[in-house]
Order: C-alpha cells, then structure tokens, then sequence
C-alpha cells in the first residue's frame, strides 16, 4: 500500500549485509582449510567493503537527501499475513549503519591481533562476520519481522561468541545466562510484534506508521490482565520488555557483566558498540507507535534512569576492569533511553554514535592491556601500565575523557545534550527524577572511569613480576583500531553537533522525518531556542560540566594523590561497600525467585517423574521387558529340528480350517 | 476354447522362451568354455536377465493378453513383477562373483539362477493352476539346489534339506487345496473358478473352504508367513548369503503377485474369509518377525525374522484389496528389493581375518573403519526401520494408509506398533556402526561391483523418500490391466 522509494542502488544496499555473511560462510565452512591468513583476510575484506559502501549511502543519503523503501522478496505468506522481506534506508538507517560497519571493521582488524593463535580463530571470526550481518538485517529491515529476525540473530550470535571458549565453565554459563534472560525480553518483544499484527493486520513499518494516527484517533482499547490499556500503550511496552534484555536495562541487565567473559573484541563489538544498542534504535525508529502513549515513555525515562543511576554506582567498586565498563555500558544505554523517553529521540541515538566510538575504544584499550597481562583482568594487579603501553594510554585517556563528558570529546556533547533535554521536558515526577540520576551519575562516570584508568596505567606499580617481563605494547593490528576509534571518539561529538546538527529539530534536522516526534513533546525545540543566546563557553556554565570534573577531581586525589583513603572510605561503610561489590545483588534475588524453583521442579521432574515413574516403571518393567520375555518366547520356539516346523505348518493349518468352519 | 494350433497363442510368452533358451545355452556353452573364460558366464546371465527385462516391458499393451490356451496371461502387472525380479537376479549374479570364487560348477549356479527366475516369471503370469503350481515348483526346485550349493558345509546343506522338505510339504497342502477347488467349479482356470465360487452356497460348503486354508497355507510358505516361516531363519543362515539376498526379495515378489492374483481373480468371491485368514496370518507375522528379530545375533537370522515382519506390513496391503492397496504392495516390494540388496552388499563386504563377518558384532565401530559402509549401513537400516525421510518410510505409509482407507484400522494400528518395536533392532545395527569401538581389525573388502551395488541401493532408498511420487505412479501404471 505504500509507495516504493528508490532513490539508491538496490546491488548496491544488498551487497552492504551480503558481503560479511559470505565472508561468515567461507570463513565458518572452509577455516580448516584456509587457515588464518585467508580466513581473516576474507572477513576483514568483507566488512570494510560493507563498511565503505555504508559510507557512500550514508552520503548520498545525508547529502542528496536520497532514501529507500522497498521489497526485494516475499519470506512469509499464509492468509492475511503477508512478509516481505525489504529495507526501509533512511538517515537514522544510515547512521546506525555507519557505526556498525565502522566499528565491525576496527575489531575485526583488532582481532587479528588478539585472538592470533587461538583454536578457534577462523571461527571467531565466522561468528563475528555473521552477527555483523545480523546486525545490519536488524537496523536496514523495512518490517517488524525483518527486525525481530535480526535481533533473535543477533542475540544467537552474542551466545555463540560469549560462549566462545567453551570449555570454560564460567563462559558457558555465562552464555546460557545471556541467553536466557533475553529470552524473557525477547517474549515480550514477540507478543508487541504479534501485536502489532493483530490490530494493524500488517507488519512493515510504513503501513503501520500510516495506520497509528487513526488508531490513535478512534482511541482503541483492550484488556490485558482484566486491566483496560490503550493497545498502543500495550504494543509499547511489550515492545520496550524486548529491548530491555537486548539493552541490559533494569531488571534483564544481569547479563551484560557476565557476558564479559566472552573474548574481548567482543565485548566491544556487540556488548558496546552495537547490538546492545538494538533497544535504542528499535524505540526511535518505532517513535511513531510510542509518541503516543505517554506510559510508554514514562516507563522508558524511570527503566533508563534507574538503570542509569544504579549502573553507575556499581562501577564505582567493581575491580574488573572489563567489568566497569561493561557496568558503564549499561548506565549510559540508560541515557540513551531516557533521551528517547523525553522525545530527545535524536539525542539518543547521537548518544548511541558517539558512546559506540568511545565505548568501543575503551574496550578495545582493556583488550589491549589484558593480552599484555597475559589475561589478567583485576584492575588491583595492574598500575603504572602507561610506561609499558604509550599508545594504549594516550588513546584509552582519550576514551575515558570522552566518556566523562569532557569537552571537546565526543560523549559530552551527546550527554549534555540529553540532560539539558530532560531539564527542559516536564513529566511530572518522572523528570525530576530522571534529572537526578542523570547528572549525579555524570559525577559517578566520571570517578569510576577515571578509577579505572588511574590503577589501569598510575598508581602504585602492582604487577606480577613473571607478567612484567613481558609487558609490550601491542601489536599493530591492535593499536590501528585504538587509533582509528580514538579519532571518533575525540570528533565524532563535535561533527555529529555542528556538522550534522542532531540537535537540530523540524524538517530542517538531522533525522528529518526518520524519526516522528510530536511538538509538544519535543524539548529540542525549546532548547534550540535557548541555544541562540549560548556562548561558545555555555558548558562552563552547565552542572553536568563540573560534576564531571568533579568526579574525575576526586578520582584523581583518591587515586592519584591519597592512595591510601579509598581503603578507609571502604572500611567505613562495610555494608554499602560490599552491597554494591554484589552488584545490589541481583543475582542472589534472582537465584531465590526464579533459578531455585525452577531446578527443583526440574529435579523432581527429571527424578521422580521421568526416571522413576515413565523409565524404570512403565518403560523398563512395561514395554520393555515384555518385549524381550517376548522375544526370548519366539526363539526358544526356533528349536532347529524340522519335525517341530512342520509340525508348526500343520497345526497352523487346522487351527484356521477350524477357526473357519465354526465361524461359517 | 477349442485346444487348436490356431488358438495356441504363444508370443507373449517370448521372454520367458528367452530364459528357457539362453538357460539351456549358457548350461552347454559352460561346458566347453576354459577356466579362464568363465567369467563369461555370468556376464551372459546378466545380459540374458536384461533382455528379457526389457522384452517384458516392451511385449505389454495396455490392456491384458493371454496365451497358451488362456494358461497364462500378461499384463503390466506381471511386467513390473518380472522387472523387479530380473533386477533382483541381477543384483544376486553381480554380488555372487566374490563370494562364490572358488566354488566347483558354478556354470549350473547362474543356470539355476536363471531357471529360478523363469519359474517366478511363469508364476506371475499364472492364469491357472496348474501353470502356476508348474512355475512355482521350478523355482522351488531350483532354490532348493542354490540354497545347497556349497555343499560341503554342513550348514548349507542342512539348510537346503529343511528347505526342501517343508517346502514339499507346501506344495502338497497346495495342491491338496486346488484339488478342493477344481471339485467344486470342474476348472482350473481363476475366472472359472471365480465363476464357480459365486455362488451363496459353494462359498459356504466344507469343500471351499478346506481348498482355501490349504491354498493359502501353501502361499504362506513361500512368502515366509508365520507361522509357515519357521524354515526361513535356518535357511537364510544356511545359504550362501547372495542367494540369502535372492531369496528375500525374489521369490517374495513372485508370490506376493501371483498371491494377489489369486485373491483377485479366482478368490474375490471369498473375500470375508480370506480377509479373516490374512488378517491371522498378517499380525502373527508382524509379531514374530519383529519380536524374534531383537532376539538375534547373527545379521542373516536378524534379516530372515525381518523379512517376516515385512512380509506382515506388505500383507496389510493385500488385505485391503484396493487398488491403493496394491500399488501399496507394489512400492513396497519395489522399495524392499533396493533396501534388501543394499544391506546384504554392505553384508558381503565385511570381512575379518578373511572370514565373512555375519554377526552383528561384526559391525561395530564401522565408522572408524570405512565411512562410506558405514554412512550406507546407517541409511538403509534407517529406511529398513521406516524413518523419514527414506524410500521404506513411505513404502509403509502407504501400506498402513491403504489399510487403514480400507477400514482396517486395528490392522494398521498393528502395523504401526510393530513397525515402532521393530525399529529397535534396526537402530541396533546402527549403535553397533556408529558409537561402539572396534572390537577386533578390520579389513573391509573394496570390491567395485559391490561397491556399484552398495551405492545404487543407496542411493535409490536416498532418492526415493524425497520424491517417491513418480514411483508411485510407476506402480500405479502397472496395474492399470489388472483391475
């Protein structure tokens, strides 16, 4: 029913995910044939063409203001529903595109180096061509189930890849972990889309989209656990369950820290840059389903600022170094989202960019100091590493500032500008609380970055003495990608504000029609307004700026200077101390509600009804014991003498003679 | 019809002529042939089987032509047996090279072959009596000689000698039958005696009856029947194993057709109570084969009680007495022919120490050994046991279907019970070929006619549970004359 657009190349928008799931199959099916060479060489070609054609529909798009909406085939049809499989390629496909590709082509080269000798490296590498090519199916998709196959895949591969070394025990549970907590958002996620077929009757977005404002309009209602909700509010939330798991968000977040124990190239690929952002994207480019319902995106603000806050102070003890930023992760995927809970939708997703850059590169800089440790990852065995590890530290500094909220690095202008957002829109309580967590938790990044960093590569010198005969820096093929993000992580801020203006708002924008926001929702437009009057030193004037400082200052004297009070500090409050070393024990919670019954019905099923009662009673002394007494009847009845056969023969014969005559 | 030269109609009768004469041919040219070309012979057997393949396909119209004084009849129906069979006599002579080297006369062991084969072709031309009981005592006699053939072994012999023994007591209780029948109706001809059965008070008379039981009891025996199975493992064990392939699948298409002849054109007046009979017949066949196969160690008694069981299912087919029923029949004996000689190559090709590897022990940690045995093994025991996607998962769809349209849905519930315990012994097979550690060396022959066996059967089985339509059709086709 909608108008095909085909403004750009359709060979050309195909080869973008076709190239890294050819370079996954070659390199998944012949490994053991190519060896490493070949199978890197093929992955990496793969992905940085993928990468390097993004970048041309990125410009074409963003600068001919060119896009694409069309099928190419039919995947599903059965009745009234009807699936094709197409993209809908427009700048907020762009931009999301250009981070994955960019950021897939820096690990994949980063790999190279890091997994150099492992078992399974031509396997790795089939993995992580294959989720970029997930990756790519979920934000080009024109259709909710174009969507939801790339996100199940994407969530197949984050499995694969956390569960990489398999042998491990605590990567294996890990995986499942990951795995199973996604399955609970990724329910909900379903019945939203199974939703969404129910009352639109159709699945790609631009029917769906078209149809909303109706819907709106003749306000339809139905009944969810005898409560009466607006149908858009329940496709809502059902959807935003869905990228709870995916994004890590409170209370499916337990995943993401675990999931470090995969190998950490990805950590950085999947569980920063990219597939931990799916939930971002999938509420902005769904914004026309939930600008309206005012729930839907009061429970996006409290869900991310919560997460936001919460995150944050864990980070603030934990003594993994992966760990921290994986517990940043989560806090500022709580930012993103309460930007898109305020209609900031494009400060959220300009949080996304510029976060994936940084956060990649941090990750990327642990990455390179674990394969120096020998993989030691206690941030309390390492320090004074900046000796060793020059690029390494000057780019993980740059990584760290970026991600306190320094300007002119990148992760300040994304941050400030969702907090000056959620200053501006008025939500009741919801933004005032929101407001809090945002800015105490810019304090908190902060210190706990800076933490980090400073035990990471100053402090006290606490290596091992075996590990630090052979500290090095690392290999090219590490320090090219830290290069390369660094460089994003420094400008990708300053290019996408004044450059690309994602601050912007109207047709005028960045995002343009990409992304729906109503006016009286959107807090850009205001802000926009105040921007007018801003001079080029408006941030020393904003609170975020110098609780960042703050933090990084109070790091720095705790750390740096006064390394003996953070032991105090801890000694004197023992129980927050050790509840936030718990991770405010999620875990154990979960542990007593949900993993506990679930073995013991699982046990009692295994044992008591499957082994003792349909086993050993009905199969064993049933079936199968009658069969065999059965079966030992027959042969002993094969004696072998002949007279015994026909004898056989001649009783057979009168027996039914008799049978038939007395029948007659 | 007047008993005149004008009348003895004998061309469709051509490839059985055929057989008869090259028989004769290739017993005089055997005697003068030297040692070194010997192999002649059965080269010449195979070529003799291959004509007269073809001859039957190409000697067929649409509708049925009889010869010999209304003797004997041909029909597509009959064409499509005598295919399977010519295939199934080929297969025996390609796999008997190897196995029977060294063995004294064995020109008379590919003419006896051959004379087997036009006993069953007589018989499924049968359009009377006395042609039938004609054919089916010269593939008996023949069998009888081939069973026995490595006569210095005892085993062999005693084999032959039960064989033959009980089969004559068969013969007897099948001639005592026809005697029965040819006193109530004064013919031997099937639509005569048809003819004569249709009337209320001939079919409830001690007579008919007694013919009956006696007829069909004969029949069991040559299709293995329980309880008229009982010679079938000793003399499987016994044979020399091509001829144990040959005799699984041969002689059973020859009297499953010849059987549904009968039932069709002499008995159908009898329905009720030939239904009651088979019915009998049909599930103690299904449990004792599948029952006394588990029992099993050696893979040649294991196949024998498996042929029984087959022998039940196929018998569900005939029991419906449609003609989805015996297309039903017709695929399955098709399907079974290629099952059949496939395993009984993998059979062949085991060998350790020099000694033929027949128990199922022999079979374990195949894998390691020889994949692609091992990979074909699995398969065929797969499609033996009735799994999908394989040709014999469909061969017993479409019996237990038959069955169960026919309104003899206790019968294929049966079916589909003993199907699933008779799995086990299959899958047995497999646990030997696949997950047990090689007990003692190996040393799998690579023998490339075998091998071509090996692969062909494979392959069909493979080919044809993915498309088993155009087979079905085929079967179809081939009883277009016959109902």
């Amino acid at each position: 029913m909608t108008t095909e657009i085909l403004d750009l190349n359709v060979n050309e928008l195909l080869l973008i995910p076709a190239l890294p799931l050819i370079a996954a199959l070659i390199s998944g099916l012949f490994g053991w044939f190519l060896k490493e060479k070949l199978s890197h060489l093929i992955c990496i070609l793969g992905v940085v063409a993928s990468a390097i054609l993004s970048v041309h529909v990125f410009c074409q798009v963003v600068y001919f203001d060119m896009s694409f909406y069309g099928n190419f085939w039919t995947w599903i049809v059965s009745d009234t529903l009807n699936v094709p499989i197409g993209m809908m390629i427009d700048k907020l496909t762009v931009t999301m595109m250009v981070t994955v590709t960019v950021v897939s082509s820096c690990v994949h080269i980063y790999t190279v180096g890091y997994m150099h000798g492992d078992k399974g490296y031509s396997r790795f590498f089939a993995y992580i061509s294959a989720f970029t090519f997930s990756m790519l199916v979920l934000v080009m998709g024109n259709s909710f189930f174009t969507l939801f196959f790339g996100w199940e895949a994407v969530g197949l591969f984050s499995y694969l890849l956390i569960g990489f070394w398999f042998t491990k025990e605590s990567a294996n549970v890990a995986a499942m972990k990951a795995f199973i907590v996604n399955r609970v958002g990724d329910f909900g996620f379903a019945i939203g889309i199974l939703a969404v077929w129910y009352y639109f009757g159709s699945v790609d977005y631009a029917t769906v989209f078209l149809a909303v404002k109706g819907f709106v309009a003749q306000d339809i209602h139905m009944y969810f656990a005898n409560m009466e909700v607006s149908v858009i509010t329940f496709i809502c939330l059902a959807l935003f369950v869905g990228a709870m798991g995916k994004s890590a968000q409170v209370p499916l977040h337990v995943w993401l820290p675990d999931s470090m124990e995969g190998p950490t190239p990805i950590s950085a690929l999947i569980h920063a840059a990219t597939m931990v952002t799916a939930g971002v994207f999938m509420v902005a480019r769904l914004s026309p389903l939930f600008e309206f319902s005012e729930v839907a995106l009061a429970t996006v603000v409290v869900v991310g600022a919560i997460t936001a806050w919460m995150c944050a102070t864990i980070g603030l003890v934990q003594n993994d170094i992966k760990r921290v930023i994986a517990y940043s992760t989560c806090s500022q995927l709580g930012y993103m989202f309460v930007a898109c809970g305020v209609s900031a939708y494009s400060a959220g997703i300009f949080h996304l960019m510029t976060h994936a850059y940084f956060k990649a590169l941090l990750f990327l800089a642990a990455g390179s100091v674990i394969h120096a440790m020998m993989h030691e990852q206690d941030i309390r065995k390492m320090g004074q590493l900046r000796k060793y590890m020059p690029i390494t530290y000057f780019t993980c500094l740059i990584g760290a500032v970026a991600l306190a909220g320094i300007p002119p690095f990148a992760g300040f202008w994304s941050k400030d500008l969702i907090i000056e957002a959620v200053q501006v829109r008025d939500m009741g309580w919801v933004t005032s609380f929101a407001e809090f967590a945002l800015i105490t938790g810019v304090f908190m990044t902060a210190f706990y970055t800076f933490r980090m960093f400073y035990l990471t590569f100053h402090n006290s010198d606490r290596v091992d003495p075996q590990v630090k005969k052979q500290l090095h820096e690392s290999p090219a093929s590490i320090s090219l990608p830290l290069i390369i993000l660094a460089i994003g992580a420094t400008f990708a801020g300053l290019w996408g504000y004044y450059s690309l203006g994602m601050a912007g708002t109207g047709a005028e924008a960045f995002f343009g029609d990409a992304i729906f926001v109503t006016d009286a929702h959107n807090p850009l437009i205001t802000l926009e307004a105040h921007a007018a009057s801003h001079h080029w030193y408006h941030f020393l004037l904003t609170l975020p700026f110098w609780c960042a400082v703050g933090g990084i200052a109070l790091a720095t004297f705790m750390y740096l200077k006064k390394t003996k009070y953070p032991a105090k500090i801890a000694a004197m409050f023992p129980w927050l101390h050790q509840f936030l070393l718990d991770k405010w024990r999620w875990d154990e919670l979960y542990q007593i509600i949900f993993v506990q019954p679930a073995r013991c019905i699982g046990q009692f099923l295994w044992q008591k009804a499957d082994l003792g009662i349909i086993d050993k009673g009905i199969i064993h002394k049933g079936v199968v014991d009658h069969i065999l007494a059965g079966a030992a009847k027959m042969r002993a009845m094969q004696t072998g003498l002949l007279s015994h056969y026909a004898f056989a023969m001649v009783i057979g014969v009168f027996s039914l003679l008799t049978y038939l005559i007395l029948k007659a | 019809m007047q008993y005149t030269l004008e009348n003895l109609v004998i061309y469709p009768l051509i490839p059985e002529m055929f057989i008869a004469l090259m028989a004769m041919f290739i017993l005089l040219l055997d005697v003068f042939l030297t040692d070194a070309k010997k192999k002649l012979v059965p080269a010449l057997s195979i070529l003799t089987l291959l004509t007269a393949m073809i001859i039957s396909f190409c000697a067929v119209g649409d509708a049925p032509v009889s010869a010999f004084f209304n003797y004997v009849i041909q029909d597509s129906f009959a064409a499509f047996s005598k295919g399977l069979i010519c295939a199934a006599g080929i297969f025996t002579i390609v796999m008997s090279q190897r196995y029977m080297k060294g063995e004294s006369h064995l020109g008379e062991y590919y003419v006896l072959i051959l004379f087997s084969i036009l006993g069953m072709m007589l018989m499924v031309s049968a359009n009377n009596f006395l042609s039938m009981y004609l054919g089916m005592e010269l593939m008996a006699l023949s069998v009888y000689v081939l069973v026995g053939y490595q006569r210095d072994m005892l085993r062999s012999s005693e084999a032959a000698l039960k064989y033959f023994v009980l089969g004559s007591l068969a013969s007897c209780m099948l001639l005592y039958g026809v005697t029965f029948l040819y006193g109530v109706s004064g013919s031997l001809h099937f639509s005569d005696v048809a003819k004569a059965l249709s009337h209320h008070e001939a079919q409830t008379s001690m007579a008919v009856l007694t013919g009956l039981v006696f007829i069909m009891a004969g029949f069991a025996f040559k299709v293995s029947m329980a309880p008229f199975h009982m010679w079938t493992p000793d003399t499987y064990e016994g044979a020399p194993t091509p001829i144990t392939a040959f005799m699984s699948v041969a002689p059973k298409v020859a009297g499953f057709v010849l059987f549904i002849r009968v039932l069709h054109d002499a008995l159908a007046p009898m329905l009720n109570e030939y239904v009651t009979i088979l019915s009998v017949l049909a599930v103690l066949s299904m449990i004792i084969g599948n029952l006394a196969a588990i029992a099993q160690r050696s893979i040649k008694r294991m196949l024998a009680y498996s042929t029984v069981g087959h022998v039940g299912f196929i018998l569900l087919g005939v029991i419906s007495a449609t003609e989805e029923g015996y297309t039903a029949v017709l695929f399955y004996m098709l399907i079974y022919l290629f099952m059949t000689m496939g395993v009984f190559s993998v059979l062949l090709l085991m060998r350790r120490d020099g000694l033929k590897g027949e128990l199922l022990d022999d079979f374990a940690g195949l894998i390691h050994v020889h994949k692609g045995y091992a990979i074909a093994m699995v398969l065929l025991m797969f499609s033996m046991a009735g799994i999908p996607f394989l040709g014999g998962f469909w061969a017993k769809f479409y019996v237990f279907m038959s069955a169960f349209n026919a309104g003899y849905t206790q019968l294929a519930l049966i079916g589909l019970l003993f199907s699933a315990i008779g799995a086990f012994y299959y899958i047995r097979v497999i646990k030997y070929v696949l997950f047990d550690s090689e007990r003692e060396a190996f040393n799998p022959l690579s023998d490339k006619p075998l091998q071509a066996v090996l692969v062909l059967c494979t392959l069909f089985v493979l080919v044809s549970g993915f498309f088993p339509d155009p087979l079905i059709k085929v079967c179809q086709a081939a009883l277009v004359g016959f109902i």
